[in-house]
């Protein structure tokens, strides 16, 4: 049984040209901007104006609801707009890089007590790269997680390794997963891929190793919390990338919070594939500059299957997609278009894709049903407030974009959060 | 932006490979009466998909084909033109087209459209098939289960029930070439059959054992009708199997992971 589940998933196949190994230099690119993750636009306050000169780690905008979490600067930069939407949330701030200035050293001395390592990881700006489900986004302040996982292993179609970003920093990677183990009365699981152990066994105790197979989506967050430890309304689980547990080791040691990562750059509309390290935000056409074929062409700021189209590298995503951008079609004829288009959407038909799609974790056939009839409680029974879009992005893509999976999932945790709130 | 090719007519059209080998077996032993047969099936189900996609705007889909051609092959003999466009008719819009369509029916058309005309019409005789179109049901199964559009639990469940009560002497050989047409037709048919691992296992063995208890207590009803009386009854417990199956799913959960 556990074998087979290690098995299941699917290797969906994009089209890329390999990408060199990793290049030695931290990229940085020439624009950088601060944004929340899409469909998200938090209230925020202002620390800077418009045309400040902020060095590397300097507090750009602090949330309105709890100032100590701060948006920070990710390279010493000049503030070139600021972008906010009607009640001052959070569209997008604009930095243009001016080499110069020593980045921000905080304070670590607190940092041996829970409040103070929260403190620490607030006002560096780590904070936005934590996630949190159920309903996502980041935590809130104070807020105790169930369980915490911890990806070492991303099977997403074109994902850089995270084994590779955590070479030569096991020892910041086990520093930040014991101030993390501070955070959780729960387990700390670290997900990766079969081999050797990433981090001291002396660690060992409430941090745990969780083995996963190379199939999509068996590293994706969602399903692993579905399998581990389901969240609940109030059993938050959280979930951080491996590698910013190892930006967590060296702020705690150096007061310096570390602001590049681990990028690969692929895609169909490419010559030739990229692996660097950049930082978070940054500007996906300079990214892609002088390696994209000629001709228009897709930024996705994510994966080919959860990505979506935007000017800056979101919080959380570690790899950027570059697809042809093909014009639309020619309209079909309209007796073919009305013998196959319908208002309705077609239903699903339960196949063995499918099944795989949610690396058999859970009854798909009946878990997409329940989500496109609207039935919460149906889908919160068999495990909905685990999941994100991203851990449904699969199902979606094998389905051919048909059900609208991601949208209805959403929809749906809206509602559910309004309806629990009240 | 890139697509999976796993929609609605994608399955059909696998589904259509795999009964492939089953219909030309079919059509080349039967000859004129049974293309003639499938033609009339097909006739009838496209007017009435035709009447919906301009009633309800319901898409057309090629599986009018697949239960074109399992009316066809299981509809008792000699019942003339106008009772089976009845029949057909009946099926099609009480079994399907009234739910809105493939995929969200509750039971397989052809199921209906069967019961339909073997209970209105008793009298007729069911068909029989030859040793080579029994056959052809196994590389149908072994089509359908290697594309993942049929649900390998209800096959296995079946095949596994059949064995052992073929062993046991409980089911006769006459029963098993029909049994195994209906079941790779009718009864493993992905939108009708259960949906979640454990209850596709038991869908398989529930028609299996009904076939048996029919085989055995059913005094004069040929191979054909029983197993068709079996895959309705199947298809309606199907549902409660996949609750019975989901009841256990988060019970096991439950204790796992404590209540939610």
């Amino acid at each position: 049984m556990i074998d087979l589940s290690f098995r299941s998933g699917l290797a969906p196949r994009f089209a890329s040209p390999p990408s060199g190994p990793l290049e030695c230099d931290d990229f940085v690119t020439e624009e950088a901007g601060l944004r929340a993750m899409p469909g998200q636009a938090p209230r925020v306050a202002m620390e800077v104006e418009q045309g400040a000169l902020v060095a590397q780690g300097t507090p750009i905008a602090r949330l309105r609801s709890a100032p100590e979490i701060c948006f920070v600067a990710q390279m010493p930069a000049r503030v070139a707009r600021i972008d906010l939407l009607q009640g001052h949330r959070l569209s997008e701030i604009v930095l243009f890089r001016e080499p110069g200035g020593d980045p921000v050293r905080h304070d670590t001395s607190g940092a041996d007590t829970e409040a103070g390592l929260r403190l620490l990881m607030q006002n560096a700006g780590l904070w936005p790269w934590l996630g949190r489900r159920p309903f996502g986004g980041m935590p809130a302040p104070d807020e105790r997680p169930a369980a915490i996982i911890v990806m070492a292993t991303d099977t997403a179609p074109l994902a850089p390794d995270p084994r590779q970003a955590l070479t030569g920093r096991e020892e910041a990677f086990g520093r930040g997963l014991h101030a993390l183990a501070g955070l959780t009365d729960g387990p700390v699981l670290v997900c990766q891929q079969p081999g050797p152990p990433l981090f001291d066994a002396a660690l060992a105790g409430r941090v745990r190793t969780v083995d996963c197979g190379p199939r999509h989506p068996q590293g994706s967050a969602g399903l692993r919390a579905h399998a581990l430890c389901p969240a609940g309304l109030d059993r938050p689980v959280w979930d951080i990338h491996a590698e910013d547990v190892a930006h967590l080791g060296d702020l705690l040691a150096t007061g310096i919070l570390p602001m590049t990562r681990l990028v690969r750059v692929g895609g169909e509309a490419l010559r030739e594939g990229r692996l660097l390290r950049a930082q978070p935000g940054a500007d996906l056409r300079g990214l892609a500059h002088r390696i994209a074929q000629p001709g228009a062409h897709l930024l996705l700021s994510g994966s080919p299957l959860d990505g979506h189209e935007a000017h800056w590298l979101a919080p959380r995503h570690r790899q950027v997609t570059v697809l042809p951008r093909r014009a639309a079609g020619a309209q079909p004829h309209w007796l073919i278009a009305a013998l196959t288009r319908s208002g309705t959407p077609k239903p699903v038909i339960p196949n063995a894709a499918l099944d795989q799609a949610f690396g058999n974790t859970l009854p798909a056939a009946a878990f997409v049903r329940a989500l496109g009839s609207g039935d919460d409680e149906t889908a919160m029974k068999m495990g909905l407030l685990s999941l994100l879009e991203e851990d449904v992005a699969l199902a979606d893509y094998v389905l051919g974009g048909d059900a609208h999976l991601p949208g209805l999932l959403r929809a749906m945790l809206d509602r559910i959060r309004t309806e629990f709130a009240a | 932006m890139t697509k999976g090719i796993w929609t609605r007519e994608t399955v059909v059209l696998m589904l259509l490979a795999a009964y492939l080998p089953l219909a030309v077996f079919w059509l080349w032993f039967g000859g004129a009466p049974a293309v003639q047969r499938s033609s009339l099936a097909l006739l009838v189900l496209g007017f009435w998909n035709l009447v919906f996609l301009l009633a309800r705007a319901q898409a057309i889909s090629l599986a009018l084909a697949i239960t074109a051609l399992a009316i066809a092959m299981l509809a008792p003999e000699g019942l003339g033109t106008f009772r089976l466009v009845l029949g057909i008719s009946f099926g099609a819009v009480m079994g399907e087209l009234v739910f809105g369509g493939w995929g969200r029916n509750v039971v397989h058309p052809a199921t209906v459209a069967l019961s339909f005309l073997g209970f209105g019409f008793p009298g007729f005789p069911w068909p029989d098939f030859l040793a080579p179109v029994a056959w052809a049901a196994i590389p149908a199964a072994l089509i359908g289960l290697a594309t993942g559009v049929l649900p390998g639990g209800v096959i296995a469940g079946a095949a596994l029930v059949a064995a052992v009560t073929f062993a046991l002497g409980l089911l006769s050989q006459a029963a098993l070439p029909a049994a195994g047409i209906v079941l790779v037709l009718l009864v493993a048919d992905p939108v009708t059959s259960a949906t979640t691992h454990f209850a596709r296992w038991l869908n398989g063995a529930l028609y299996a054992g009904f076939v048996t208890l029919f085989a055995a207590g059913w005094q004069g009803a040929a191979p054909a009708q029983y197993a068709v009386a079996a895959a309705l009854l199947t298809s309606l417990a199907a549902p409660l199997l996949d609750e019975m199956a989901l009841a256990l799913w988060y019970a096991r959960r439950r204790r796992r992971h404590g209540a939610q």
